[in-house]
Order: structure tokens, then sequence, then C-alpha cells
């Protein structure tokens, strides 16, 4: 247990056990998101689909990097995961990116994916907010993953239409900011 | 329409079967639909039953998230 940096967190001003529960909450999401997108991305079939499909796989893995790099977060600092699964999933900060009804609706598997990535980013911002010159690891940890979710926020963006994203897809390699935290 | 005072406010808290209340700028809100204050709590840090105006501007997004559910009362004003 790393007591000295549970102790600096504390010390810094940051609601320790707050903090705690928000890394799991947004833990759970990042996992729970891999799945969904699992469903999202098989349904993206056809002309429409098939040019999402790509941009939709590189979220998924990078958003099960994300949930791999809180994990240690969570325990240095006193935490655990939840030993259920179903609660796990249940406590999610984000709610679930299901199948729109029509599932060859690429338009709505859109919005899902854009909805899902605008959460993300609001929950990494509150938590960067949080913990801004005050619990330097945590903040670098979710300013690396906001860094990919405004990333993935803005593909999906530029596909429903809302404007050009500013930047290219990534290529070959995931996880741009995250993977430091992966090593 | 409905007025509500802080300590009526208070008993919406979104546990144990209880709507989801919040209050911002005067105006009540029912939340009790949104994902995001399942169990009355939203991001860990905000409890239903309360007056959200004072820490609203530390939000990571504007008013008009909130603005989207039904407003059923205004909140008593005490100043």
């Amino acid at each position: 247990m790393a007591k000295v940096a549970q102790e600096m967190v504390k010390r810094s001003g940051v609601d320790l056990d707050q903090l705690v529960e928000l890394l799991v909450k947004n833990a759970a999401a990042e996992l729970t998101t891999y799945y969904y997108y699992t469903i999202l991305r098989a349904n993206l079939i056809g002309l429409e689909g098939e040019g999402i499909k790509e941009i939709a796989e590189a979220a998924r893995i990078e958003d099960r990097n994300h949930f791999e790099a809180l994990v240690p977060r969570i325990y240095e600092l006193g935490g655990k995961l939840p030993e259920n699964m179903k609660d796990f999933h249940d406590c999610s900060a984000c709610p679930p990116a299901s199948l729109p009804k029509d599932p060859t609706d690429v338009k709505a598997i859109l919005k899902v994916l854009v909805e899902a990535e605008r959460c993300a980013v609001r929950g990494y911002t509150n938590i960067c907010n949080m913990t801004a010159g005050k619990d330097h690891r945590t903040y670098d940890l979710a300013l690396s993953i906001l860094n990919e979710e405004i990333e993935h926020e803005s593909w999906f963006s530029e596909f429903l239409g809302e404007g050009p994203s500013g930047h290219f897809m990534r290529r070959g390699e995931n996880s741009p900011f995250v993977s430091k935290f992966l090593k | 329409m409905k007025i509500f005072t802080k300590e009526e406010l208070a008993r919406y808290n979104g546990k144990n079967g209880a709507p989801a209340y919040v209050a911002y700028k005067g105006k009540v809100y029912d939340v009790s639909s949104s994902f995001h204050w399942s169990g009355g709590k939203h991001q860990v840090l905000h409890n239903a039953g309360e007056d959200l105006t004072d820490g609203f501007e530390k939000a990571p997004h504007g008013a008009e998230l909130l603005e989207k559910f039904p407003m059923v009362g205004r909140l008593e004003d005490r100043s």
C-alpha cells in the first residue's frame, strides 16, 4: 500500500475517499464501454458502417487501456474494485452505450458513441479539476485519458457532420497519451 | 408553481424511493430520471435535495443539461 502517496493526497486537501470512488466509477465506465463498443463495432456494417468501424475499434481498445491504467492508481490510493462484476457495471460513471433500437441506423450508433465520449470528457475534466496542483500522479493519469477521450469525441463528432476533428486518426498505434501508464 | 423551502427540498434526496430534486438559480428540477443522479448522487460529489447554484460554476458542463429536466417548482428566497 502506498501509504506516503495517500498521505500526500490527503494533505493536499483532496478528499481521498471521494477521489477513489470517482476513479472506480470511471474505471467501470471504461470497461463497460469497452464491452458495449464491441457490440456497436460489430453492427457497423455496410457502406456507411464500415467507414466508421476503424475509429470505433480504436476507441474501444483505448477505453480498455484506460481501465487498465486506472486500476493500479485505485489500489495505490487504498481503493479496490468491487468483487462482483454486476456491482461494477452498475456503479459506472456513464450510462450504458447500448445498441440503438434500429441497429442498421449508423447515425444513431454514432450518437451513442459521441455521447459516451462526452460523458467521459466531462468525467475526466472533473477529476483533473479536483486533482490539479494537488495529486500530481492522478492528475497526470486523468489528463492523459482526457486527451484520448477528447480525440474520440472529435472523431465521432466529425462523422456526425458537426465539424472537422482537426487531426488524423491513429496510425497503427493506440493510446499515444496513456501508453506510458501501461508499460 | 410549488415553492420549496430548503428543508422541503432536502426530503427529495433520491434515497429510499424518494424523487431526486435539485435547485439551481431559484428553480427546482426533477432529475429522478437521470442516470447521472442514480441513488441521489451525482459524480460522487453532489447530493440531490440541495441547492447546486454555488457549486455549478465548477461543473464540467453548462446549465442546459439540467434545464432538460422538468421544473417542478421554485426555491424559497430567504435573502
